[in-house]
């Protein structure tokens, strides 16, 4: 049989987890808490929810006391039509995941039944909701885990949001010479065809020329 | 001696793709690097946003032209995941096999790519040659040789056809024997030991922090396997352990250590596909219409808003993910936003720097050691 974790050792490793947060940060208006994930084993993790201007606080306890050593995906999504408390909002996903003696010739490979309490692997989902703004930002935590730096550099390249602190910030993915305020991913740029539809029901086809014509790009 | 940056790509044989490597060097020894990719960056995740959920399964299968289908299911897990779909379990073990042979096709490729790297050209005629046998038993599944739009939410577009089983275990068994010649081919050879060996460190903090995944971070000694530590499909049910290479310095793993752990985790995979094609539910020579419910269940086209969907899922080259967000009314049977987290993507910076201190002849073995591919990078 193939190595795995339980049930059990996630549902246990999950609510830990979620006490953690909540014994260290309910008076900072952190909420975390345990939910089950739709597919795959249906899992649990925990959902953080937190205000810019304490992600960095955060984020250093999750790294040094919550195990948490692994920055999976952060990214950013635009809500225009959203309340005003959301205009934006980062998500991030960590991971806690098992690291034991990897010195040569010792080193011990992890076998996923026999593993407890802080071992067991945990996948933490942060969201950091921004208020309605021109200039969204929140802290980098470029320095906390070295995976969080193309991340962030991405998040900001297509949707606009700025980490506050990260070190040397420029355009990934598109062009360097891409105009400031450009960031593709926002709402108010369209792409040329919006539904498949229109793109067959438009008697120019592909021919026709792009909103943003004329435009550096 | 005077220090100069010399550019490398986009077009190089180093790249494997599209993307640019400036390195500074000091006569003959690297002292700075810098990655500078998007070439090929298409907006997949904004052309998705316009999509619904099945539309948008082609797309991820075009995000790596060597590992479409473990893309097509990463993507399917986190829209199961927003959708609430269930999934036959006879359609689990579809997947679980489509995805393992798509991983022995993607390490060969690899593979037979990093062979002329190193100076050794037959390597790529022996993949290749190999490839083609999983190429044929996934053109039996999906309809094409690459992108397989295979997945559908809640099961598989098609049942396994009459007979693919004996295909399979004949070409499978054959393999195995293959990778003990491509070892007896590798490990005897001295250019091959000289290049890799002893090249190339990095070290297992360095890279779990640096956000590498998958292969390359089991070749430090960590056993991190999205299969075990986030499970899904029915990896818990087959035989098999995840490959992880002990290192043998202090300095973490070398580009050997990096190809061992491949060639391990093809073995892996054999094994994994021979149990699962012998535990199938429904028998493994009956075939199901596309659509019966022991391969596909329905599953509801719209998510409501506020919805979250995410997947982790080992993909060939580590851990991809996704995360959807569901848009309500207003969005139709589309996702409000589609976010795709590429290894690659973040792994290739972090090679970058491992480079600092090594000669350039060296960069191609470290490099095709971490086996880049610019279509999903790029996005």
């Amino acid at each position: 049989m193939g190595t795995t974790i339980t049930a059990k050792q996630n549902s246990k490793a999950a609510s830990a987890a979620v006490s953690a947060v909540n014994d260290r940060f309910s008076d900072a208006g952190i909420v975390a808490e345990v939910i089950a994930h739709s597919a795959g084993k249906k899992f649990e993790f925990v959902r953080i929810t937190c205000a810019p201007a304490q992600w960095r606080a955060l984020a250093k306890w999750l790294a040094t006391e919550a195990g948490v050593n692994y920055c999976g995906m952060i990214t950013g999504t635009h809500f225009p039509e959203g309340s005003s408390e959301r205009g934006w909002e980062v998500a991030v996903h960590l991971y806690r995941w098992p690291i034991a003696n990897v010195a040569p010739h010792t080193c011990t490979i992890h076998v996923g039944e026999k593993l407890t309490g802080d071992d067991i692997p945990i996948e933490y989902e942060v969201f950091i909701p921004i208020e309605k703004t021109e200039s969204p930002s929140v802290p980098s935590v470029q320095d906390i885990w070295g995976g969080a730096d193309w991340n962030e550099k991405e998040t900001w390249d297509l949707v606009g949001i700025d980490f506050e602190g990260h070190v040397n910030m420029h355009r990934v993915l598109n062009p360097h010479d891409s105009p400031d305020e450009f960031h593709p991913l926002q709402r108010q740029h369209k792409i040329r065809y919006h539904d498949f539809n229109e793109m067959y029901d438009d008697p120019q086809g592909f021919g026709r020329k792009p909103v943003d014509e004329g435009r550096v790009k | 001696m005077a220090e100069m940056w010399i550019t490398m790509g986009p077009q190089h044989p180093m790249t494997h793709g599209l993307w640019t490597l400036r390195v500074k060097v000091d006569g003959e020894t690297v002292t700075d690097t810098e990655a500078e990719l998007g070439y090929i960056h298409r907006g997949v995740e904004k052309i998705c946003e316009s999509r619904d959920f099945t539309q948008i399964t082609p797309y991820c299968d075009r995000l790596c032209y060597v590992s479409a289908m473990t893309w097509a299911h990463s993507y399917i897990m986190a829209a199961e995941d927003l959708l609430e779909a269930e999934v036959p379990e006879r359609a689990e073990y579809i997947r679980l096999m489509a995805a393992e042979l798509q991983r022995l096709a993607s390490h060969l490729m690899w593979l037979g790519a990093f062979g002329p790297d190193i100076g050794n050209l037959t390597l790529m005629t022996w993949c290749l040659r190999d490839r083609e046998m999983f190429l044929d038993l996934l053109q039996e599944l999906g309809g094409s040789r690459m992108h397989y739009n295979f997945p559908r939410v809640g099961g598989v577009k098609r049942d396994i056809p009459i007979g693919w089983a004996d295909r399979l275990r004949a070409k499978i068994k054959l393999f195995e024997h293959r990778i003990d010649e491509y070892e007896m081919l590798l490990d005897e050879s001295t250019i091959w030991l000289v290049r890799l060996q002893g090249v190339g460190y990095a070290t297992a903090e360095d890279q779990l922090n640096e956000g590498v995944s998958g292969p390359n971070i089991r070749a430090a000694g960590i056993n991190t396997d999205a299969r075990w530590t986030n499970p899904y499909s029915v990896y818990d049910q087959v035989d098999w352990e995840p490959a992880v290479e002990k290192p043998t310095s202090v300095k973490g793993a070398d580009c050997y250590d990096r190809y061992r752990v491949r060639m391990e985790e093809m073995r892996q995979s054999c094994r994994m596909i021979l149990d699962a094609i012998e535990k199938i539910p429904g028998g493994s020579n009956t075939h199901y219409s596309p659509g019966d419910e022991m391969i596909l269940t329905k599953a509801p086209t719209r998510a409501p808003e506020g919805a979250t969907g995410t997947s982790t899922y080992e993909c060939t080259r580590g851990v991809s993910q996704f995360y959807l967000q569901g848009g309500g009314d207003g969005r139709g049977k589309n996702p409000y936003r589609v976010s795709i987290r590429s290894p690659m993507f973040i792994t290739i910076p972090y090679v970058a720097k491992t480079m600092i201190g090594y000669k350039v002849a060296d960069i191609p073995a470290i490099m095709g050691s971490f086996d880049p591919c610019i279509g999903e990078t790029d996005r």
